[in-house]
């Protein structure tokens, strides 16, 4: 299974439904994109990410300097 | 005395009994039913809460659009739902000059918060039906939480406390994202831990008396305690709270649906987003912080608060709309008593329209000027309008008129570049730099010229008996 988001196959099984085994929720371990099996994730183009771009982004909020 | 809420229990049984929750019985799909709802109820004008009482794969139920309208907003002050929005900023401004009422803290036998203990095996999914609001959301998000640090240099301060509403992506069973934007309360107090590399104590409380919900959302003084507020705003009946679990120096709301506690992991950043944010857009993804969940208390059958948010109106508007306006309006009416009413209610105070009798010429401007140096006016503030002090700022045919005919654009329209901005506003470029604008609809007084006075047009003498005399009618034929 590849992330719907990044392309990564860094997939796993985060969660299964409390009730009736309903459903089971899957988290990317790379960019934390989840989805629950229910759905039918479709990322649109503009929200897409290469693994490699993740380090770039911005940064929210700054980490400080630590202090000596 | 206004009638005061403990719980968000005892609020969804007067909105009920009020004709302002609906309870959907059959079960539905996490996906798309709840935000779909949310949605449709903030579509419809006077829309109700919306319970769902069972969710596909979950143990407990969800409420959405508790605040998504002016009734349920009138209801959550305690006051009659038709209450016209003019009267519910005034007397919100009356309350709030009860500040500071003292809360009340309960012992952790009394806490309906602290019914039942989870801490192992944590897994958030266990007790809250989580779900994803938008479709492009990176996830799925808590999006109505009230979120409770300290200051981490000064711990036992009661008032640096802070208590406010942050996005929330959940990334494990135990494990969440959040954002603290830096111009935020809980970025100060993340700075001073990650200089010094600690954690930070986090109890993050869902489902609330819906007036802590609200002052989670209002923009106050960074050593102004929230709960002080909600006493002032319930007319000085003391908010209740109790201490958390891990924390001694954390204290939540004593009538909680659920309070998730632990720490924001220090220096730790991991992406977060996308999310559909207030500006009526995705926020994209960012790298964010982390918190890690140890610790859950719930009441029984706790009851999952969630809101939507789209383009505006939907609920979350309602809590970014009179607790933005009234803080601004006491800011500014402490040097300018001239003001007579503010109404920032457009995208957290995007957009502000000012009344105020004015005292010398320029003075449209001057307070516009003041708006924009408060400390939440100067990031989120970028249009402001003023209009003279018979024009009701929350009346938006009147305020047209004002623009229609007092504004001569030449001289009464000035655009200030390169200020602070906000960066969620999609216009903000880059993000978090913006231009501001003041549009001065206020009348011209000396020493700057009016050639052309006028005399404004006064009601026939008879108006006021006369809107009675027709409603009185109009009743009569329902």
């Amino acid at each position: 299974m590849k992330c719907p988001r990044c392309d990564s196959e860094t997939i796993r099984k985060m969660v299964d439904a409390p009730v009736d085994n309903a459903w089971e929720v899957y988290v990317c371990d790379t960019c934390f994109y989840s989805w629950r099996s229910t759905e039918d994730p479709h990322v649109h183009a503009k929200f897409k990410l290469k693994p490699e771009d993740i380090p770039n982004l911005q940064v929210i909020p700054p980490v400080p300097p630590l202090e000596k | 005395m206004a009638k005061v809420y403990k719980d968000l229990r005892e609020f969804l049984e007067t909105l009920e009994a009020e004709g302002q929750l609906v309870r959907i019985k059959d079960e539905v799909l996490p996906e798309p039913d709840i935000a779909s709802a949310g949605r449709a109820a903030s579509n419809l004008k006077n829309g109700p809460a919306v319970l769902f009482e069972k969710v596909k794969g979950y143990k407990y139920s969800v409420v959405t659009n508790v605040h998504g309208s002016w009734p349920n907003h009138a209801l959550m002050m305690g006051m009659p739902k038709d209450t016209p929005v003019k009267e519910q900023f005034m007397e919100l401004n009356r309350r709030w000059d009860k500040y500071p009422v003292p809360p009340k803290v309960l012992s952790r036998e009394e806490a309906p918060c602290k019914e039942n203990v989870v801490d192992k095996d944590i897994n958030l999914f266990e007790i809250l039906p989580l779900y994803r609001i938008n479709d492009q959301d990176g996830g799925f998000f808590i999006s109505k939480a009230s979120v409770v640090t300290a200051d981490p240099d000064d711990p036992g301060n009661f008032d640096k406390m802070n208590v406010g509403t942050y996005r929330i992506q959940v990334k494990d069973k135990d494990r969440i994202g959040i954002q603290a934007l830096a111009m935020h309360d809980i970025a100060v107090q993340l700075e001073k831990a990650e200089r010094k590399n600690e954690k930070v104590p986090i109890a993050i409380c869902i489902g609330n008396n819906p007036l802590v919900t609200f002052m989670a959302s209002t923009p106050i003084g960074y050593s102004q305690n929230e709960y002080e507020f909600v006493g002032a705003l319930q007319d000085g009946v003391p908010c209740e709270i109790v201490k958390a679990d891990l924390c001694d120096h954390i204290y939540v709301p004593a009538g909680s649906e659920v309070v998730l506690e632990g720490y924001i992991e220090p220096r730790v950043r991991e992406v977060e987003g996308p999310f559909g944010e207030f500006p009526g857009s995705y926020s994209g993804a960012r790298n964010q912080c982390v918190v890690r969940i140890t610790h859950i208390t719930h009441r029984t059958n706790p009851i999952y608060e969630s809101l939507y948010l789209g383009i505006p109106w939907t609920e979350i508007d309602y809590l970014m709309a009179l607790n933005t306006s009234v803080p601004l309006y006491k800011q500014i009416k402490e040097g300018f008593p001239e003001l007579v009413a503010l109404n920032a209610m457009y995208m957290h105070g995007h957009v502000a329209i000012i009344s105020t009798k004015c005292r010398y010429g320029g003075y449209g401007k001057g307070i516009a000027f003041r708006l924009l140096s408060t400390p939440h006016g100067m990031p989120y503030t970028k249009i402001v309008i003023v209009v003279d002090e018979f024009v009701d700022p929350f009346n938006l045919e009147q305020v047209m008129w004002a623009l229609a005919s007092r504004v001569k654009p030449d001289k009464d329209v000035a655009i200030i570049p390169n200020c602070p901005g906000m960066p969620l506003d999609p216009s903000s470029y880059p993000a978090g730099m913006h231009t501001k604008m003041i549009i001065d609809a206020t009348t011209p007084v000396p020493p700057e010229p009016n050639p052309r006075a006028v005399e404004l047009l006064e009601p026939p003498a008879k108006t006021a008996e006369y809107e009675e005399i027709i409603r009185n009618l109009l009743k009569q034929m329902q």
